[in-house]
């Protein structure tokens, strides 16, 4: 079965509304076209046009959140609360997975591959670091720590600086891979084997290496986190600031991996829209190797493509006689990270609205047995976008244009921070070419599939 | 100063520009039936992995030609309709899209995609 996740997930959805589209019409030619027009003009007005002396300084920018708020926020009952709210959540994914049925109305799927996968995204771009806040693993690592003795943060053994994100990197191509790829992603046993994998990694990883392994190697908490960079909610100094996305998304520390799990999350959003192209879907079936082998493939393919674009533009930055080069992907991989939101935004706004809520339908009927825990079983799927193609194709390239221009304003600052006066434009140039590559690429296959 | 404003303002236009454009979308009750031609042959399709365009509402028949029975999904939302096939000629009558959305058409037996039907 090579059918994408979201047309099987649609399939329990309430049987009064009309027989529809499982997936979104593509956007119309002539506004593709705009949004490339607009990509492109943007990038070169940023260059001309934006300041020339570097306007963003972590260690300065934001101002303090009200005292109230900042105490709120990081008071013990508070951080304690979402924590054990985590826990909660862990407790029901264990017995849905363990007692539920394996039907599509098990509600497993829903929150496995909208709710975590698309749902804390957006909600990390509203409120911050949502998985880091509700992460069951720093409760139980904080658990064991009191127990054992010593600080939660620091673990056994160092986490290596080398590894940086490159293992969260790892663990969204796993993710992706079984969303995108696998035949059976919509059965019970290998959702439930991936899950208890992950669950056993992040409990062993965390005690070897404290909460620092939460923070560099859970692909859920490393996308969540990268994702409130670009929230208005900020720490300086350990206090809650209020600052401009830009300049909070300009604080985002240099990881050694960032630039893989950017490759691995544009790459792979790519692919799911290009592998319903008539072009792949003929090329695939029209030879004897398996689909689901190409299909592989071509997810593989898209990655390592995103990630060389990024790495040769980054090769092709102008520098100073004494700056090393090698530095660079890591110091500027952090402006792609808009481009990648304002994509994924586009790529899946529906099916996070529509499969998004029939999941929160499914949540209160955890063993399929018709009950209604939560009282949600009334709820309405809101069909208004599908129903509404024209909007929902204009807040698309409207997402995408958007992404665009934080992330060409974003690389623009970083440029007149790290490179010498005299490549300052000029040094610009290769990556605001993989940026309007990225950005006119990502339109194309909106428009095309 | 003058520079941010100017910047402001082409983003502002381009996002404008974005906005303005559009299609329209028509209902297809009185258009005539589309017929969709399907071949089995081995493990030969046609159509093969195609885009073809139906308005919504409009009715759709599939004359499926096989060299053996088999079986259709048709991957409508909420509910997928399911045809079977006997060898030789069938016709088949599908439930007309009414949503405007994209309809993938499958063949279960051999796992392949025949078209996705792009209702407007």
């Amino acid at each position: 079965m090579t059918r994408p996740v979201t047309a099987w997930l649609i399939g329990g959805l309430l049987p009064e509304h009309g027989l529809g589209g499982a997936q979104d019409l593509p956007i119309s030619r002539t506004l593709t076209i705009a949004g490339a027009a607009a990509a492109v003009a943007v990038s070169f007005a940023v260059l001309a046009l934006a300041w020339r002396r570097p306007r963003y300084d972590a260690a300065t920018s934001g101002r303090p959140a009200a005292a109230w708020l900042a105490s709120w926020v990081d008071s013990v009952w508070w951080r304690g609360f979402l924590r054990v709210l985590g826990l909660l959540a862990l407790v029901y994914l264990v017995v849905v997975a363990t007692l539920g049925k394996d039907l599509l109305i098990n509600p497993l799927f829903g929150i496995f591959y909208v709710w975590i996968w698309v749902g804390v995204p957006v909600a990390s771009l509203l409120l911050g670091r949502v998985w880091r806040a509700i992460s069951p693993f720093r409760l139980i690592s904080t658990g064991i720590a009191r127990v054992a003795g010593g600080e939660p943060d620091d673990g056994v053994f160092a986490y290596p600086e080398r590894l940086g994100m490159w293992p969260a990197a790892l663990g969204l191509f796993a993710f992706v891979w079984m969303e995108l790829v696998y035949p059976h992603n919509v059965e019970l046993s290998p959702v439930r084997l991936w899950c208890g994998v992950y669950l056993g990694v992040m409990i062993i990883g965390g005690a070897l290496f404290g909460n620092t392994f939460y923070a560099r190697a859970d692909p859920f908490e490393v996308y969540s986190s990268l994702v409130a960079q670009l929230s208005v909610w900020g720490r300086r100094d350990g206090r809650l600031v209020i600052r401009s996305p830009l300049a909070n998304l300009d604080s985002t520390p240099a990881t050694p991996g960032l630039i893989g799990v950017i490759a691995v999350l544009f790459g792979s959003t790519a692919f799911d829209a290009f592998r319903d192209s008539t072009r792949w879907l003929t090329f695939t079936q029209s030879n004897d190797v398996s689909t689901y082998v190409q299909n592989e493939l071509g997810l593989l393919a898209f990655c390592l493509a995103v990630g060389v674009i990024f790495f040769c533009a980054c090769a092709a930055t102008r520098v100073g006689p004494d700056q090393p080069r090698s530095g660079l992907p890591n110091q500027l991989a952090f402006s792609v990270v808009p481009i990648v939101i304002g994509y994924i935004v586009a790529h899946y706004l529906s099916f996070l609205v529509e499969i998004g809520t029939q999941t929160l339908i499914q949540v209160g009927d955890p063993l399929s047995n018709g009950s209604d825990l939560f009282g949600t079983a009334g709820l309405a799927v809101p069909y208004w976008l599908s129903y509404h193609p024209t909007v929902l194709a204009d807040v698309k390239v409207l997402a995408v244009v958007t992404g665009h221009v934080v992330g060409v304003v974003a690389a623009h600052e970083r440029a007149i921070t790290l490179l010498p006066r005299r490549h300052q434009l000029t040094g610009q140039l290769p990556l605001l070419a993989a940026m309007i590559a990225f950005t006119v690429g990502g339109l194309y296959l909106l428009f095309s599939t | 100063m003058r520079r941010r404003v100017a910047l402001v303002a082409i983003v502002a236009f381009g996002c404008l520009g974005l906005t303005a454009c559009g299609n329209s979308d028509g209902s297809g009750a009185t258009l005539p039936t589309k017929v969709i031609d399907i071949t089995f042959s081995g493990s030969e399709i046609t159509p093969n992995g195609t885009d073809i365009d139906v308005h919504v509402g409009q009715r759709i028949e599939l004359d499926v030609t096989a060299d053996g029975p088999g079986e259709i999904h048709v991957h409508s939302s909420p509910k997928e309709q399911q045809f079977e096939y006997d060898r030789g000629t069938t016709r088949l009558h599908v439930t007309p899209i009414q949503a405007p959305g994209q309809v993938v058409v499958e063949s279960h037996t051999l796992n392949k995609t025949l078209f996705t039907l792009v209702a407007r």
